[in-house]
């Protein structure tokens, strides 16, 4: 446990020393929150509704998975963006280090986790203002919904961004591989987001928590079996 | 005593493939309703169903590969899921056909077409992932890892997509409660054509891992013709 701290924590003081990673996940959903949320009918999301915007109902519909996709990018390019930075022998490092490989893999997916949870600080208000809705009152339903959503996205992602480090195709490999597995929860996010902004509540669809937090389990325990031969050179 | 088990598959598909085709088009009743179109059903059944079967293979041939870095168990889950995508394939534009004139349209965003659409992404990941991986050990590895991960998202990408929007046909073989829900010319039917393609896939699988078994002996025979050759600035040499 003392070493996935370690790790974590080395992880995240690199990153507030260097700043390599967040400012890429930023910079790029914020340029995507802006063109998916012309997409949607201006006022479309404001809540109450007394007169209804045209087109409302189909944008909370869709507002969700937009809100998601550009979540499941801004990740992908946090990703990358950590494995440019891995490019040296630090994986070699962590090997030869005496540290069991389930520890190194928990470590970098608590950073990985905090990257995006980071992102989202960013891009769900903006999101919302730019979509006319309030993020005061929307963003304490879905807490709970990113915090199950980013900790799966980030196990898929720590288990197959060193997998796709030295292939030639990596910014291509990583999201063709992470976008399938992380599908569960990509679509819970989307689905309870969107019902929250429909309904207020989560209704009927709170069960999608108990299929993320399975697929948390699942993720995180097949990532911590098997980081070893994912990083063994 | 059977010499060679392909040689003998070979026979066996070449036999019972005519055999299930002349079923399919001239023994099993036109179904009443849909007519002719329901035929394709039992084209598009058993490759969905060997489909799974290949995607099974390759999650046990990763586990075992993983655990005794025999590469033999690498050749099955490689040649595996090679097979599994184009019965995959098979299975989705089978069912588009079948889907413009019964339900008006090629696609609809159904838990079950859902699911076979990630599959397929998923193991044409697995395969892209090979295609493009630096060396071969590493490559198999992390192949295994995909494997693994792969078939383990199945189940919650059923569920998940089955909780979002479904219209695609309930069960109509495998129903253990109810039992067959289609006449017995027909279950006869889908069950030839189901061992038909189980033939075909273990034909692909054999021919899959000499291939794959080939191409590790070549590497392995250049690697030391290389390393034998006494030939100056050899551009091959490492």
């Amino acid at each position: 446990m003392k070493q996935v701290w370690t790790l974590a924590r080395n992880e995240l003081l690199c990153e507030t020393r260097a700043k390599q990673i967040a400012p890429v996940m930023v910079v790029f959903a914020l340029s995507l929150v802006f063109l998916l949320t012309w997409a949607l009918p201006p006022g479309a999301l404001r809540a109450p509704v007394p007169a209804p915007v045209a087109g409302a109902a189909g944008a909370r519909e869709m507002a969700g998975t937009l809100m998601w996709t550009v979540v499941f990018f801004a990740a992908i390019a946090g990703f990358n963006r950590s494995a440019v930075a891995e490019l040296g022998d630090t994986y070699e490092g962590l090997l030869l280090a005496p540290v069991d490989p389930a520890a190194v893999f928990a470590g970098k997916l608590a950073a990985n986790f905090v990257f995006i949870t980071a992102a989202e600080a960013a891009i769900f208000p903006a999101f919302m203002l730019f979509a006319g809705a309030s993020p005061a009152s929307l963003l304490p339903g879905i807490l709970p919904v990113a915090l199950l959503a980013n900790l799966g996205l980030a196990a898929v992602g720590t288990l197959f961004t060193p997998a796709s480090q030295h292939t030639p195709a990596r910014s291509v490999i990583l999201p063709l591989l992470t976008f399938p597995l992380s599908l569960p929860v990509i679509l819970g996010g989307a689905r309870l987001t969107s019902t929250l902004m429909i309904d207020g509540t989560y209704g009927t669809d709170a069960r999608w928590f108990i299929l993320m937090a399975v697929f948390d389990i699942v993720f995180v325990t097949i990532g911590a079996a098997t980081f070893e031969f994912v990083i063994e050179e | 005593m059977i010499k060679d088990p392909l040689d003998l598959t070979l026979k066996l598909l070449a036999v019972s493939m005519p055999a299930g085709l002349v079923a399919v088009f001239f023994v099993v009743p036109t179904e009443s309703f849909q007519g002719v179109v329901q035929r394709i059903f039992y084209v598009h059944v058993p490759s969905a169903w060997v489909a799974y079967l290949a995607f099974a293979v390759v999650l046990v041939g990763s586990v075992a590969y993983l655990r005794t870095q025999d590469q033999r168990w690498d050749w099955i889950a490689y040649a595996s899921a090679r097979a599994g995508v184009v019965f995959t394939i098979l299975n989705l534009v089978t069912g588009m056909l079948w889907g413009r004139p019964i339900w008006g349209t090629y696609w609809v965003w159904d838990p079950r077409l859902t699911l076979t659409l990630v599959l397929l992404i998923i193991y044409l990941g697995y395969l892209a992932f090979r295609a493009n991986a630096p060396d071969e050990t590493r490559g198999a590895k992390v192949a295994a890892v995909i494997g693994i991960a792969g078939f383990a998202v199945v189940p919650l990408v059923h569920f998940s997509v089955d909780w979002w929007r479904g219209q695609h046909p309930g069960r109509t073989v495998i129903r253990p409660e109810a039992g067959p829900a289609l006449p017995a010319s027909m279950l006869a039917t889908v069950s030839l054509m189901s061992a038909v393609f189980a033939l075909a896939y273990l034909i692909f699988l054999a021919l899959g891992v000499r291939m794959l078994r080939a191409e590790s002996e070549i590497e392995r025979l250049e690697a030391l013709s290389v390393d034998s050759l006494p030939v100056a600035g050899n551009e091959r040499g490492k």
